[in-house]
This record gives C-alpha cells, structure tokens and sequence, in this order.
C-alpha cells in the first residue's frame, strides 16, 4: 500500500506540472489544447538530449527549450493572430507527433534494441525520509518531485496574492479591463503560455527520462491530456490541481500495479488501464460548478492599429 | 494665450467598414467640463479612445499644454493624468471592488489591508458609499460606475473621460453624477464626456463640441447657443414629428394580455418578478419604465415564453398561455425584439434570409417536402427589404456586415409579422441613429393603430412618453404603479424608477 | 465576392504546397534529396490501378471521421471521440459480422451489421451529447477520453471474447468473403464503402443546409442563446449531434472491417481520428470540401507508404506533411482575413480621397 502511495506521489509529478501551468495559462483566458504536443516534444527532446550528452540535467534542459518553441508556435497563432485555440491546439500535437517520430528515426535511425538511458535515480532527504509512512511517501521521490513541492505553493501565492496574480486573473475574466489598466493583455497571455510550455515539456521529459529511460512515440499516452483535465475538475486552482494529480496519480499507480502483479482474477487489465479516462468522464459529468474563466477559449480582439 | 490642457488637431482613424473620424480637431482647458455630442456612430467614441491610447489614430497629433505627446496606449494616456470610463464598464464582475481599483496600480506583493484602506478614505472624501469587499457582480451599475470613477481618482487622473455616463443611471442618480462633475472640475481638472443627451449637455457643460458622421460640426460655449441649434447640428436636418395623438385613442378596445401575479422566483431566493399583474389592450402601448436590471428581462421573457413564473398566470385573448411553450407563442402571434440583439435576437454569421427564419423554422409555410423553400423565403426576404427601407445588396448578405440600425430594422421586420397579436419591444432604439429611431416609432405607432398590443421596455423616458398611452415603473421586479402619461412628471417617474413607493412621492409631487 | 473565392483556393493551394515544401526540408535532414523523393510520391501514386485505386480506400474512412467532427463542429461542439466512435463501430461490425456470416445471406448481413454498427457507435457518441445537454459537461474532455476507453473495450474483445479460434494474436477470425463489400473496380481494393462516404458527405452537406433541422443545428452552433430564445431545443440538438456524429465515424469502422481488412487487429487506422479532424479544419467544415480533403490526405498516405518502401523514408513523414499543412491552413486563414480587411480599409480611405 505504501508501495502504491510513493508511485502515486511520483506518477502525479508529471501531471501536477502540467495542471499547474495549465492553470496559471487558462486564467489568463488561454485553453491550451497543444499540452498533449508539448508534453510529447518535452518527452522527446529530454530524451534526445541526455542521450546524446550523457547528462540528463541537459536532457531537461532540451526538454524545456523543446516545450517553449512549440508553445510558442501556439501562442503566436492563438493569442497574436487571434486564431481558434481547438483548431490550432489539434494541428500543433499532430504535427509534434509527426516531427518526433520522424525526427527520432533522423537521429537515431531504426535501432535494433531500444535505446535507453538511465532514468532519474530517486534522492530520499536526510532525516524526514526516514519519518514512518510519510517519509516514504514523500521524501523518497527524484528531484522533480521535490520541485514541484515549491512550484505548486509557489504558483498558489503568486496567482492570488501578488499583483502579477491579480492581472492573470483579470485576464481571463475580463481582458478590457486589463488593457484599460494600461497592460498588455497579449504580452501577459503569451508568457503564460510559454511558461505551460517549459513546465510541460519537463513534464513530459518525466516520461522519458524521470521513469521509463527511453522513448516511443505513444509515450504520453493521453496523460497531457489529463493534466489538461485537472485543471478543469481543480476549478483552476493550484490546490485543486494538487487534489486532482493526487487522484490521478492513484489510478495510474494502481493500473501499473495490477498489470505487474498479472491483473486480478475476473477484472482484466484493460480495465485499469481504462480508470483515469473513466475516472475523468465520471469527474466531469458531476462537478457541478466550475468557477471557468469568463473569457476561456475567446481571443482577445480589439480594432487596434 | 495660455496653451490648452489638452489639444487634439487633425485627428483620423479608418475602419475597415467606416471613416470613424475625419480631420477631428478641438481643444480643452482645465477646469472646463467639455460635452461631445453626437448621435450613435458620429464618431465620439472613437476620438476618446484615441486620446486614451486604446486606438492608434492614422492620422493627427495630440497636445499636452503646448507639447505633442505620443499616445499609444492607456498607460501613456495615465502617465499623462488622462482616464477614462467607458460605457461598458471595464470591470471584473467575479473580483472584489479593492482587486479592481489596485489592478494595474500595484507591483509585487499586494498588500490587502493598506490598499482597503486607501480606497475607503477615497470613496470617503468624494461621498461615495462603497465596501472595497464586494464583489462587483453583486453590485447595482450605478455603483459600479461609482467603483470606475474611483479608480480614475485612485490614479490622480486630471482628466477624466466618460462615455455616456447616465446611461444606465436614474434621473437622480445622473444629478448626483453632474454635481461630482462640477466638483471636479472645480478643483482644476478637467472632464470630457460623451452623450447623445441634449439635456444633460445644457445642465454641465462649459462648451460643448457637436460631431456627426466622424467630422466636428460644431465647437459652441453652452452660453451661446441652445437645444434646438443643437439637434439640428446633430442632425443635420429636420426630423420628422411623429403625433401619437394623430391616431385616435383606443376607446372601448378589449383586453388582449393580461399578466396575473405574475412571480419568477430566481434559485438565490429573491424574486425577479414579484406579483406583476398588468392588462395591455388591443391597439393600446403600455411603456414599462425603469432603470436596466429591474426585471424587464424577465418580464419580458415571461411573455415571449422563454420563462415560466413560479407563479401566476399569462392570458391572451382570454385564453391561459401560462404553460405554452415559446413555439406554441409564436404560432399564437407573439413577437419580441430583445434588448440585446445580437445576443438573443439573430445570428450574425448568417444571411438576412436565414434570419428571418429563426422563430419560424418549425412552420410549415417555410418547407417544401421536408427542405426549406429558399425561394420564397428570399422572395419573402426581399420584400421586408423593401418595406423597411434596409440597407443590404440582398438577402444573402451577411446580417453581421449591416449597421446597428438595419440589424435591428431585420429583428423588427420579422416580429412585426410573426407578431398578428403582441409585440414586445425591449430597448429597440438603443445605439441607433436619429432615423433610424424615428423610423422605428413610426413602425410602432402603425402596429398599434392595426389593433395589435405593444409592450414597449425602454430607460429612455423621453420614447416613453412619445409612444405610451399608459405607462407603468418597474423597480426590483414590482410594479410601482401604472398610469397615464399626463398623471407623470420626470421626476415622479424617476422616484418611481428609484424604489420611493407611490405614497412618498405624491406628497411631493 | 469573386475575390474572396480566389483567395480562399489561393491560399489554401499555397498552405499546402507549404506544407509539403515544409515536410521536404525535413527529409533533407535525413540526408533524403526532397526533390526525388517528391517525384517517387507522384509517379507512384499513379503508377497502376491498384495504387491509384488505394487513394480513394484511403480517404473512404476519413471521409467519416472528418464529417464526424465537422458536424458536431457545426453545432459548435466538439467531438475529439471520432477515434473511438470508430473503434467501437468496427467491434460491432466484427462482431455482428462473425455472428450472421453463416446463417443468412450475405448482403442482409452487411444491412444488418451496418445498421447495428451506425446504431452503436451512434448510442456511444450520443452519451457525451446527453451529458453535455444535461449537466453542461465539457464534450471535449469527455470525448477525449472516450476514445482510450473505447480502445481498451476493444483489446479486451480482441484478447477474449472475439479472438481468433486459434488463439494466438489479439485478432479476430477472417470474415466469410460473403460478407466483404463488394469491390467496384476489379483488380482493386477500391470496394463500395467508398461511394457511401461520399453518398454521406452529400447527405450531411444537405441535411446541414436544406433542411429546417440541419438550420436548427447550425443556429445552435453560432448563437445557442438566441436559439433557445426561437423555441428551439439547444439541448435535443446536442444528443442528435453527437449521435450522428458517432454514427458516422462508426461507418468507418464497417467500412474499414468489412471492406479492407476482413478482420478486426489491433492497432489498425490508429490515427484516422486525429487526421478526420484535420481534414475537417482543411475543409473548414464543408462536407463537400471533406470529400477533396480526404482524397487528397489519401493520396499522401499511399504516396508516403511507398515512398517509406521504395526509399529509407520513414512513414511518419505522411504525420509530419499532414501536422504542417493544418499549421499552414490555419495560417492562411489568418491571411485571408487580413487581406479581406486591408481591401476595405483600402477601398474607404480611396473614396475619400476622391
């Protein structure tokens, strides 16, 4: 069970990257459909980079680079050409899965046997590591874990508490009020952006490199998707985001470990696999109010210039 | 001479549709409360928002006490001591009104309590009542407005910008805003704002500036001239008088719509409509007053059938409608032009023919084995064209693409005629042009001569008075009484409008 | 109005040639001269009838998909479930197919399968319009994630209950050439799913534009408030959305089970969902667009699974020429608003200088 609850902590880090920028970019009114490619093109260049560097700290650093120029293709179109956020979103994951995988034969050809790297070891802290149950839990995990343990707070402060926070907010409720204030709504919506992309792509990077140690083009799987869907059933707040990743990351801990065990006895394995989808579904139907930002999904237009 | 606060010389701004302004030129000094004039897309706006850095003009220059300064966004437009409140009011409804007034006014760290203060000893010292802890979308506008000007004062503005400020105000409420204005300028500072009201004008401004189709026509000191040379420079002809008394009073005409206590209960628990009971004859118009947000929407979502009342009871030509849908309605004969057009009244994206469509799509007038008869729906389209003089190359032309006046001249052709025995009108001359208003009353007045019943919602009282044989005053969903026009003056009505019961305001009246 | 036309085929034209010019520096990455491997694609493509014919089987099933999401997209919803919906309609063709073959004709078969295939994958598609009417769930969430769920339904099928009596893969038996759709040109796999997807996409395009209830979709899709306001049922109109919607991408799968493959494996037309949407966005939601779009997204697979045999070109270069050419599309359309809005300008400020 403790077993269960350290993967759970561990199989949410990705998606609580995700669900926090998420957050903070749909606030600002930005929906941003292209964190299934941005996680995918985090995934792929981490791997990319560590392999090739021998350094997996490079390998996240490619990662980020990689999320950031895709989000910003989606942030050029959606906010500057004021273009459908849907649309684009679907267009930049195909085109991210083509160009990994295409680009992944470029690098590295056909490879006889996969290629791997060695994933993140898992650094436990001195002292509260060795806390009963909790120590295990929490203070046993790789060092993106431990960031996300400042990030999530972080973002939580910054959005309700700062001036910074406080025009996000504004953003995506009611961008004329920003821009009467005399900021520039585009300026603020791109940076959201670009930041889902650097937060995504370490995200995705989490596949390759924090738990698997290698990468095939159906490595995300959907899961960009679901930190997508956290954000929406977290009622776009970090502390929902927390609570949703903790659920998610439950479902997936207890999938991976019934297939391991060989599944149980009548339930098939499909099944496990199945629970975060059905387990979003069922969330979605019944969370019945949402506190969705006003302008969600809306470009921002004004006759200017 | 001393050179003028601000200065604005040979401004102009292109739309992709429209001239907005054409060689705009006109100046202000401090202290002084400057009126622009105009009717809706003269262009004043539009000059306004230039000057505050939303619209970059294409042509001009701007002044600041003799010095060109270079306006390209509201922050400049702030540094300058320029603000402005725009009609609709840039607010966020789901923040408190202290997040509003601090938003773009602060850095870092916000620093809750230190900012409430600051905004309490604000509203303190210019008598505005306000909790800097509510949350705007709770608020009555006419403190939301109270929460914009506020924010001008937080940023020490000096010139302050508004835009058809007494819009959604009560007579006394735009009193209370006039006297804030002269007290303003007063100490030094200056207020331009923008109205298509003669009266207002007369009563505070120190000079005021007529525009008309996106030039300055007219740049007057309010002490040399008056309403009459006002209109017509807005105008730019002579209007036509439109006579209710013209057609003769609707003496023994039998009740058509009757509403029975009427109640429209809202999950919060506070009613929208409370026991609204009224009778509207055949050829009679009954004029419902009141400030915007008092229940008119529901009132008249009531009738049409999009919301059915708690309680009560809906009658037409005697029959009980209470539990027909809108399409039962509709077949029945009952039209509605909503308030917000272009939200509830037609699709923008689609052509003038398939508008006319929307209410009648279940008819079979329209079909033709089982698909739409295009013909005769474009026949049909061309000939409200015609009749009502709408201004589009043909009925496939987008409705999105026509102006505010033909939009809503399509809206009222469709439900003059699917409207054989009620027509409900909510704000329809809103944001139009003198002509295309007078057109619009005329219209009116011809559907109640053919016996039909009106309910005619509207804030401006003077088209109230024009077209209303009675006129009842709706406040916070409850009838303050019905009466003829000659039993009101504006400023019983605008008691009414502002919740005094009946009995308080006869003794003063 | 004219000038409009001509830039919307300009344009277009020019997204894809961008598109392909974009995909052709990739492959210099690969050491590949793009040049060549274009003319392969070309003459390939027309190089015999078989190949030829392989384009119009290609496009039969994203035909379906495509007008699955262009539809609900009309009425302003997202259906990204395609994938799914075409999963669950080939479990039901399959197995609807398997079960009749041997106990009455062959064409009453496939009637039959067709209609339990549309009526299923209709049902499963309509589930998200009746929870979107009901609790104003986000169709798109839901619809996403309907597919992964649709995909474990089916492995689990193809692992127990519909695997192959020899039981050594996750497939299924190969069906009676008694229920295989007839081929319309001999030699071919060209066979007559093809002409129902365009039978469907000409009746989509009327149902959409002739008839009231397609009006009432596609006033429900601009403005659902000022349709609620017109008596008419935003709601109903969801469920009917989505359960046509499915349906439609369900025909892929019969079309796909008992046209091409006789059989149901796993991982086959993995991504028809994710280039349907494509399509649609190419075709900006016209059916009658989807039907060229289709064809010509057909052509590129043949082209690129050729060029993939023929050269070391891997087939993941048809993903990427599809990605840039939706990224150019979208791009045009940018450009085409933009230069509609410059002649304005341009035409207002000229009748004022005279």
């Amino acid at each position: 069970m403790i077993n269960l609850l350290t993967r759970t902590v561990m199989m949410g880090t990705p998606l609580l990257y995700g669900a926090t920028a998420e957050v903070i970019a749909e606030r600002t009114g930005m929906m941003v459909t292209a964190i299934e490619g941005i996680f995918l093109v985090g995934a792929w260049a981490g791997f990319v980079g560590a392999y090739l560097s021998g350094s997996l700290s490079v390998g996240f650093l490619f990662a980020i680079i990689a999320g950031v120029i895709l989000a910003a293709l989606y942030g050029w179109i959606c906010v500057y050409l004021k273009q459908h956020q849907v649309v684009t979103g679907t267009a930049i994951n195909i085109l991210a899965a083509g160009l990994c995988s295409f680009l992944y034969r470029v690098i590295f050809g056909v490879p006889i046997t996969p290629l791997t790297v060695s994933p993140l070891p898992s650094i436990p802290i001195p002292l509260l590591s060795k806390i009963p149950v909790i120590g295990e839990i929490f203070f046993d995990q790789n060092i993106l874990t431990y960031i996300i343990y400042f990030l999530a707070p972080l973002a939580y402060f910054v959005l309700y508490k700062t001036s910074i926070g406080l025009t996000i907010r504004s953003a995506g409720e009611n961008p004329e009020a920003v821009d009467v204030a005399g900021i520039n709504v585009y300026t603020v919506r791109f940076l959201t952006v670009l930041l889902a992309g650097a937060m995504g792509g370490v995200a995705g990077a989490f596949y390759s490199l924090g738990y698997l140690g290698m990468f095939a083009t159906n490595i995300i799987g959907g899961r960009g998707w679901i930190a997508f869907a956290i954000c929406f059933l977290g009622n776009w707040n970090p502390k929902g985001a927390v609570a949703g990743t903790l659920a998610f990351g439950f479902a997936e801990a207890v999938a991976i470990y019934m297939q391991s065990i060989g599944g149980v006895a009548f339930l098939p394995n499909e099944l496990f696999i199945a629970v975060p989808y059905i387990l979003t579904i069922v969330l979605t139907i019944f969370r019945k109010s949402f506190n969705v930002p006003a302008k969600l999904g809306l470009p921002y237009i004004k006759e200017n210039y | 001479m001393e050179a003028a606060f601000f200065e604005l010389k040979g401004i102009s701004k292109y739309f992709a549709k429209v001239i907005a302004n054409k060689d705009v030129s006109f100046a202000i000094r401090r202290g002084e409360v400057l009126a622009l004039l105009g009717e809706n897309g003269a262009g004043k706006s539009t000059v306004m928002k230039i000057l505050y850095g939303l619209y970059k003009a294409d042509e001009g220059q701007i002044f600041k006490d003799g010095q060109e300064v270079k306006i390209n966004s509201p922050k400049d437009a702030m540094k300058l001591g320029i603000s402005m409140i725009q009609q609709h009011f840039s607010l966020v409804p789901a923040h408190t009104v202290t997040e509003n007034i601090i938003l773009g006014n602060v850095h870092g760290v916000i620093d809750q309590k230190s900012a409430r203060e600051e905004i309490k000893n604000l509203a303190e010292r210019y008598g505005f009542e306000l909790n800097p802890d509510d949350y705007i979308r709770d608020l009555a506008v006419g403190v939301q407005q109270k929460v914009e000007i506020l924010k001008a004062l937080y940023q020490k503005a000096n010139l302050l910008i508004m835009d058809e400020p007494t819009a959604v105000l009560t007579p006394q409420e735009s009193d209370n805003l006039m006297h804030f204005i002269r007290d303003f300028a007063a100490q030094g500072n200056s207020v331009i704002f923008i109205t298509h009201k003669l009266k207002e004008v007369m009563h505070v401004a120190d000079r005021i500036i007529v525009m008309r189709s996106g030039v300055v026509v007219g740049d007057l000191k309010r002490s040399e001239t008056n309403e009459v040379e006002l209109s017509k420079l807005m105008i730019g002809k002579d209007l036509e008088v439109l006579n209710k008394n013209a057609k003769p009073k609707t003496a023994d005409q039998q009740p058509r719509l009757v509403l029975e206590n009427i109640t429209v209960e809202e999950k919060s628990g506070v009613p929208a409509l409370k026991n609204i009971s009224l009778t509207v004859k055949q050829g009679e118009v009954l004029g419902i007053a009141g400030v915007s947000g008092n229940g008119q929407q529901e009132l008249c979502e009531v009738i049409c059938g999009a919301l059915s009342p708690t309680s009560g009871k809906i009658y037409l030509d005697g029959e009980d409608i209470t539990t027909s849908n809108i399409n039962e309605r509709i077949a029945r004969g009952i039209g509605y032009v909503p308030a917000d057009r272009g939200r509830y009244g037609m699709i923008l994206q689609m052509s003038i023919a398939e508008n006319m469509l929307l209410k009648t799509s279940f008819d079979k007038k329209w079909q033709k084995s089982g698909f739409i008869d295009q013909q005769k729906l474009n026949q049909y389209t061309l000939d409200q064209i015609k009749e009502y003089s709408i201004k589009a190359p043909s009925p496939d032309s987008r409705a999105g693409g026509l102006s505010g006046g033909n939009q809503q001249k399509v809206i009222l052709a469709r439900e003059v005629d699917n409207g054989s025995k009620v027509i409900v009108l909510d704000q329809p001359t809103r944001g139009l042009d003198l002509g295309a208003i007078n057109h619009i009353h005329k219209v009116i007045l011809e559907e109640r001569a053919k016996g039909k019943s009106v309910v005619l919602v509207s804030t401006e009282l003077s088209e109230i008075f024009a077209l209303s044989d009675r006129i009842a005053v709706l406040y916070k969903g409850e009838i303050q009484g019905i009466f003829e026009p000659s039993e009101l003056t504006t400023e019983k009505i605008g008691l009414l409008m502002a919740g005094y019961r009946l009995e308080e305001v006869s003794k003063d009246a | 109005m004219l000038d409009k036309v001509r830039d919307l085929i300009i344009t277009n034209f020019l997204a894809i040639l961008l598109g392909i010019v974009a995909s052709g520096i990739m492959l210099l990455f690969l050491g590949e001269n793009p040049i060549s491997a274009y003319s392969i694609l070309i003459t390939s493509v027309a190089r015999d009838t078989y190949t030829f014919a392989d384009i119009f089987v290609k496009a039969t099933p994203l035909m379906f998909t495509a007008l699955a999401f262009a539809f609900t997209y009309k009425a302003n919803l997202y259906n990204i479930g395609a994938q799914g919906q075409f999963y669950i309609g080939a479990v039901i063709a399959v197995a609807s197919s398997l079960f009749l073959q041997n106990i009455m004709p062959g064409w009453l078969a496939l009637i039959i399968t067709l209609i339990l295939t549309l009526a299923g994958s209709g049902i499963w598609g309509a589930f998200i319009g009746f929870v979107k009417a009901k609790y104003n769930s986000n169709e798109f969430l839901i619809s996403m994630m309907s597919t992964y769920v649709a995909l474990n339904i089916m492995n689990y099928l193809l692992r127990t209950h519909l695997m192959e009596a020899k039981g050594e893969y996750p497939q299924t038996d190969a069906l009676n050439t008694s229920v295989w759709l007839p081929k319309i040109v001999p030699g071919t796999r060209l066979h007559i799913g093809f002409i129902l997807a365009i039978l469907a996409c000409i009746g989509t395009w009327v149902l959409l534009y002739k008839t009231p209830i397609g009006y009432r979709i596609r006033v429900v899709g601009y403005n659902a408030e000022a349709a609620n306001m017109s008596g008419i049922d935003a709601k109903k109109l969801y469920v009917l959305a989505f359960f046509i919607s499915g349906a439609l991408a369900g025909a892929a799968g019969f079309t796909e089970v008992n046209g091409v493959q006789h059989m149901l494996v796993q991982g086959f037309n993995s991504d028809i969902g994710s280039a349907g949407i494509g399509i649609a966005i190419l075709a900006n939601g016209n059916p009658i667009g989807i039907i060229f779009a289709s064809i010509l997204f057909g052509a590129l697979k043949v082209g690129g699974t050729i060029m993939g045999q023929m050269s070391a070109i891997p087939s993941s270069i048809i993903d990427l020429m599809e990605g840039f050419v939706m990224v150019f599309v979208i791009l045009a359309y940018f450009v085409r608003n933009w230069m509609d809005n410059n002649r304005e300008k341009r035409k207002l400020q000229k009748a004022v200088v005279q």
